[in-house]
C-alpha cells in the first residue's frame, strides 16, 4: 500500500511542475524573444503594455511590405491586423510550448505506421466480420464502463447536475440498455453523456497543460492529461470494471483477471472496435495538414482547451 | 440610484438593436448560401467540376480569403515575405482552403445542416451551425468581422472547437522556426494538390 502513496505524492509533484510551466502566452515576436520569456516565467500573463509596444514595432516594420496600395488603407489594415493578432495571439494553444518536439515527431510517425500497418488492416477485417450494429453496441458497452471516470470528474468539477445525469444514464443503460450495449438513456430520455476526465478536472482547477507529449498508441496528450490517465488506470479502469462485473455475474474469469493478456486483449478489442467505426477520419485529417505533427498537436490542445472551458 | 439603474438599462437597450439587426441579416445570408451549396451537392445531374465551381462561386463572397491567408501566416511572418512571396502564398493558401472545403463536401451524404444561432462577440458575429448525421453532430462556427468596404465577411471557421486559422498558424510558425519562407512555399506547392508526401509528419 505504501508505494501507492508515494506514487500519488509523485503525481502531485509532477502536477506542480506542470502548473509552474504552464501557459506562456507568447507575444508575436521573434523566436529569440519569446524563448527568453518562456524560460523566464512561471504562470504568466504577459504584461499588456509590453505586448502593445511589441505589436507597434512590428506594425512599423511592415508598412512598406503590404499588398495594399493607399496609405489610408494601410493604416486601417494594420490596425485590423493588430486586432486579429490579439485574438489569435492570445490563444493559449497558439504556440504551445514544445520542449519534446523531436520525440513527439518521432512518436507521431510511429503511431502513424501503427495505424496504417496494424490497426487499420485489423479493424477493416474486423468490420467485415462484425456487423455495424454490433460494433456500435460494443462501443456503447465500453463507453458505459467509463461511467466511474465521468462521475468522479463531474463531481470533482462540482458539476453535480451532470453527475446525476450520468448516474441516471448508467442505471438506465446498464439495465434496459442491456449492459450498456444500447443507449436508451439518450434515445428515450434525451440524457446526453457528459464526458469529463482527470486531465479536464486538473484544467478546471487551473493547472496548465504543460508540454505536449505524444504517447505511444494513445496519441497526442500533454503532461497534465497524461498524468490524469494514471488515476484513471489505477482506480477507475474500465477493464477492471468489466472484469469485476463479469466476476460478479458469475463468469469464471477470476484467474484470468490478473493476467496481462486478458487486459491487453480487452483493450485491443476496445481500440479495434472503435477504430472500425472511424476508418477514414484519420486519413482525412492527414490530408488537411501541411505539417502533420504541429497540426495534430494544435488540434488536440485547442479541443482540450475548449473542453475545459465548457 | 433607481434613476441611474434605469438609465443604464435604457442605454443598454438602445445600444443592442443596432447590431442585432445586422446579426440577423448576417445569419440569414449565411443560411441562404449554405442551403444553395447543399442544393448543388444534391443535384446529381451536375458533373463534379461544374458543381465545384458553382459551390465556390456561392460560398466565396462570404469569405475574406485574403485576410484568412494573412492571419494564418501571422503578422510577423507575413511582413517577412516580399510582395511576390505574399502573392504566391495567398494563391496557394486560398486554393488549398477551397480544395479542402470541397473535399469535405464529398464526405457529405445526407446529413442535415442546421444554422442555429448568431452571437455577437465584441465586434464579431459568430454564426453557429450543426451538421447532424446518424450518430454525431459536428459543430461549425463561422466567424464574421466587419470589413470597412465590403461589410461582414468570414475570417475564420471553427470546426468542433478547432479554429482553422489557428491550426495553420501553428503549422506555419513551426515550419518557419526551422525553415525559410521559400521552403514553406515549396511545401505548399507540393501539397497543394492534396497528396501528402510520404515521410512527412
Amino acid at each position: 500500500m505504501q508505494h501507492r502513496y508515494r506514487y500519488i505524492l509523485f503525481l502531485f509533484f509532477l502536477l506542480f511542475v506542470c502548473g509552474c510551466s504552464q501557459r506562456h502566452v507568447k507575444p508575436e515576436t521573434s523566436d529569440v524573444n519569446s524563448k527568453a520569456q518562456v524560460e523566464g516565467n512561471a504562470i504568466s500573463d504577459v504584461d499588456p503594455s509590453q505586448t502593445d509596444f511589441e505589436n507597434n514595432t512590428i506594425a512599423n516594420q511592415d508598412d512598406e511590405n503590404s499588398l495594399l496600395d493607399s496609405d489610408a488603407d494601410l493604416e486601417s489594415f494594420d490596425q485590423e491586423f493588430d486586432e486579429f493578432e490579439d485574438e489569435f495571439g492570445d490563444d493559449v494553444s497558439a504556440e504551445v510550448s514544445d520542449p519534446l518536439g523531436g520525440y513527439n515527431r518521432f512518436m507521431t510517425g510511429f503511431n502513424d505506421k501503427l495505424y496504417f500497418w496494424v490497426l487499420k488492416p485489423v479493424a477493416t477485417g474486423y468490420s467485415w466480420l462484425v456487423p455495424e450494429f454490433a460494433r456500435r453496441g460494443i462501443n456503447n458497452f465500453f463507453k458505459n464502463l467509463y461511467y466511474p471516470v465521468r462521475l468522479v470528474n463531474n463531481v470533482l468539477q462540482l458539476k453535480f447536475k451532470n453527475a446525476g445525469e450520468e448516474t441516471l444514464r448508467f442505471v438506465a443503460n446498464s439495465t434496459i440498455g442491456l449492459l450498456g450495449l444500447w443507449d436508451p438513456a439518450k434515445v428515450w430520455f434525451g440524457l446526453e453523456a457528459h464526458p469529463e476526465d482527470f486531465g479536464q478536472t486538473f484544467g478546471v482547477w487551473g493547472i496548465g497543460p504543460g508540454p505536449h507529449i505524444v504517447l505511444p498508441v494513445l496519441g497526442p496528450s500533454n503532461l497534465r492529461d497524461a498524468i490524469g490517465l494514471a488515476p484513471q488506470w489505477i482506480y477507475l479502469n474500465p477493464v477492471n470494471n468489466f472484469l469485476n462485473a463479469s466476476e460478479y455475474a458469475g463468469l469464471d474469469v477470476s484467474d484470468d483477471i490478473q493476467k496481462i493478456e486478458t487486459r491487453a486483449g480487452v483493450y485491443a478489442l476496445e481500440k479495434v472496435n472503435y477504430t472500425s467505426l472511424h476508418i477514414g477520419e484519420y486519413e482525412n485529417l492527414k490530408k488537411d495538414a501541411v505539417d502533420f505533427y504541429p497540426f495534430l498537436r494544435d488540434l488536440y490542445e485547442q479541443r482540450r482547451q475548449k473542453a475545459i472551458e465548457e | 440610484m433607481k434613476i441611474l439603474m434605469s438609465s443604464l438599462i435604457i442605454a443598454l437597450l438602445l445600444l443592442q438593436p443596432a447590431f442585432a439587426d445586422e446579426t440577423a441579416s448576417v445569419k440569414k445570408n449565411a443560411e441562404q448560401r449554405i442551403n444553395v451549396v447543399i442544393d448543388h451537392i444534391r443535384d446529381k445531374d451536375l458533373d463534379k467540376k461544374a458543381r465545384n465551381e458553382k459551390i465556390i462561386a456561392t460560398i466565396a463572397p462570404m469569405f475574406d480569403f485574403d485576410l484568412m491567408a494573412k492571419l494564418s501566416m501571422g503578422k510577423e511572418n507575413w511582413s517577412r515575405m516580399n510582395p511576390a512571396q505574399q502573392k504566391e502564398f495567398n494563391e496557394l493558401f486560398v486554393s488549398r482552403l477551397q480544395e479542402s472545403y470541397l473535399e469535405k463536401l464529398d464526405l457529405y451524404s445526407d446529413e442535415e445542416v442546421v444554422v442555429d444561432q448568431a452571437t455577437v462577440i465584441k465586434n464579431r458575429i459568430h454564426v453557429a451551425s450543426h451538421l447532424v448525421s446518424k450518430d454525431n453532430e459536428i459543430e461549425m462556427i463561422y466567424k464574421f468581422y466587419k470589413n470597412k468596404r465590403e461589410g461582414w465577411k468570414v475570417y475564420d471557421v471553427e470546426i468542433m472547437a478547432v479554429s482553422i486559422v489557428q491550426t495553420y498558424r501553428s503549422q506555419f510558425a513551426d515550419i518557419l522556426s526551422k525553415q525559410s519562407i521559400e521552403d514553406l512555399l515549396k511545401r505548399l506547392r507540393e501539397t497543394g494538390g492534396f497528396t501528402v508526401p510520404a515521410g512527412t509528419y
